[in-house]
């Protein structure tokens, strides 16, 4: 087993590393912590982008198999396990979104909705407080619209037409506000 | 498609991990990462800089049957033989006792070769060399703070079948704990909330050979590969009052 990648300040990042390294050993009760440890989390990622609860939890069924049988790669991946996981979930999220029997929905109440958590709790740990705090201050130095486009890409898994046709922009102007964003990002962020 | 261009790269890697890399182009896009690493590694980056975002978003609790289902999944996959519980042996305190005397002159043996394990920063709190009967030494024990055990493995067995080993800490009540799986070569970290609860108290380690997945009883099951008596330290330093 690897030492911990060197980004990872917190207990809770260094817990689940070791869990995601027990699962790979084949420990089934570590990856029961685990699952306990990030399913939330996990769960309001996947429903975001795929709107529907039982399709959620499919997902979710899904990718912590995927993360039982790939677990001993964890160890190359050199990323946060949060992140790791994360992405796991995301990527099949987008793949079960893309079936024709998944209808995805316009949200008008959107932004009236509660996307955003602002309030610090014990699940905050759970990412990187550092890194969240870093893409947080990064997005905030987006303009308006740039914002607007990415977050929606993001957190609801929209295409770049289902941004255009949710926002009723021309699909060259969001794919415009979208890589420049994304460029802006990617230079805050190395900063 | 050409992922020549270093801006290219960036870009799909980007939008890849922002999701709006879609269909045929995110599957195209997935083959070229597997086979050309320093993608992997523009990808990596993304991820850790977007993924973070998604940690404004409240939990939701997952309905139980999803870990039912993921377990369910778990099992059909792997071996349905569950080995029954030798408990015998490894109930019988006398057992445990027999373990001290044996092991310590493996210890004294040992020790030079722990200390030049890894400059020391802070002075280990409880230690075990876990060796077999015939005096073996198998596998070194060192937790140094708390809330995390270091597992050398000193001498590696030369196959073990598929089989997975599992640490076990044994109290004086006899009954031992678990302290989960242990990789067959090199060092294993054991790291999990509530580990120095289960080790206070620890007279001996233990491991134990069992199925793939570790004992399905929660007890051991198989056969003890080493064990070695735990000598606990005293700390130097006293903890100074926060």
């Amino acid at each position: 087993m690897s030492t911990l990648p060197p980004s990872m300040p917190t207990a809770v990042n260094e817990r689940l590393a070791a869990l995601l390294a027990q699962a790979g050993l084949g420990n089934r009760a570590a990856f029961a912590d685990l699952y306990e440890a990030t399913k939330s989390k996990l769960f309001a990622v996947s429903l975001r982008i795929v709107r529907e609860r039982h399709i959620a939890e499919e997902v979710l069924q899904d990718s912590f198999v995927n993360i039982w049988n790939n677990a001993t790669k964890y160890a190359v991946a050199q990323s946060a396990p949060m992140t790791w996981m994360t992405a796991i979930v995301r990527n099949r999220s987008l793949d079960i979104v893309r079936r024709p029997h998944v209808e995805v929905q316009d949200e008008d109440d959107f932004f009236a909705t509660n996307m955003e958590d602002q309030r610090p709790g014990p699940d905050d740990q759970l990412a990187s407080r550092r890194d969240q705090v870093k893409i947080e201050h990064c997005m905030k130095g987006l303009d308006g619209e740039q914002q607007q486009t990415i977050s929606l890409a993001f957190f609801q898994g929209l295409s770049h037409s289902e941004v255009a046709s949710h926002l009723g922009k021309p699909l060259g102007t969001v794919k415009t506000h979208i890589r420049r964003g994304l460029l802006k990002l990617k230079g805050c962020l190395e900063s | 498609m050409r992922l020549g261009n270093p801006e290219l790269r960036s870009r799909l890697a980007s939008e890849y991990v922002l999701g709006t890399l879609r269909g045929g182009a995110r599957r195209r896009f997935e083959d070229y990462v597997r086979r050309d690493a320093a993608l992997r590694k523009e990808v990596e980056t993304w991820q850790a800089h977007l993924l973070p975002l998604a940690d404004r978003l409240s939990p939701v609790d997952p309905h139980a049957r999803v870990w039912k289902k993921i377990e369910a999944r778990l099992d059909g996959a792997r071996s349905t033989s569950v080995a029954s519980t030798k408990a015998g042996l490894w109930e019988s305190l006398s057992f445990w006792r027999s373990v001290g005397l044996g092991a310590s002159g493996v210890a004294v043996a040992l020790l030079a070769t722990m200390l030049t394990l890894k400059p020391v920063e802070q002075s280990p709190t409880l230690t075990a060399v876990l060796a077999e009967d015939n005096n073996v030494a198998r596998v070194f024990v060192e937790q140094s703070k708390p809330g995390l055990l270091m597992v050398k493995m000193v001498t590696p067995w030369k196959t073990m079948n598929g089989m997975a080993l599992e640490l076990w800490v044994v109290p004086k009540d006899g009954v031992p704990r678990s302290l989960g799986l242990i990789n067959d070569t090199g060092e294993t970290r054991l790291v999990f909330t509530g580990i120095d609860e289960k080790l206070s108290g620890g007279l001996v380690f233990a491991l134990s050979k069992e199925p793939p997945g570790g004992s399905p009883t929660g007890q051991p099951t198989g056969t003890v590969m080493c064990k070695g008596a735990i000598a606990h330290m005293p700390s130097k330093l006293p903890r100074s009052p926060i």
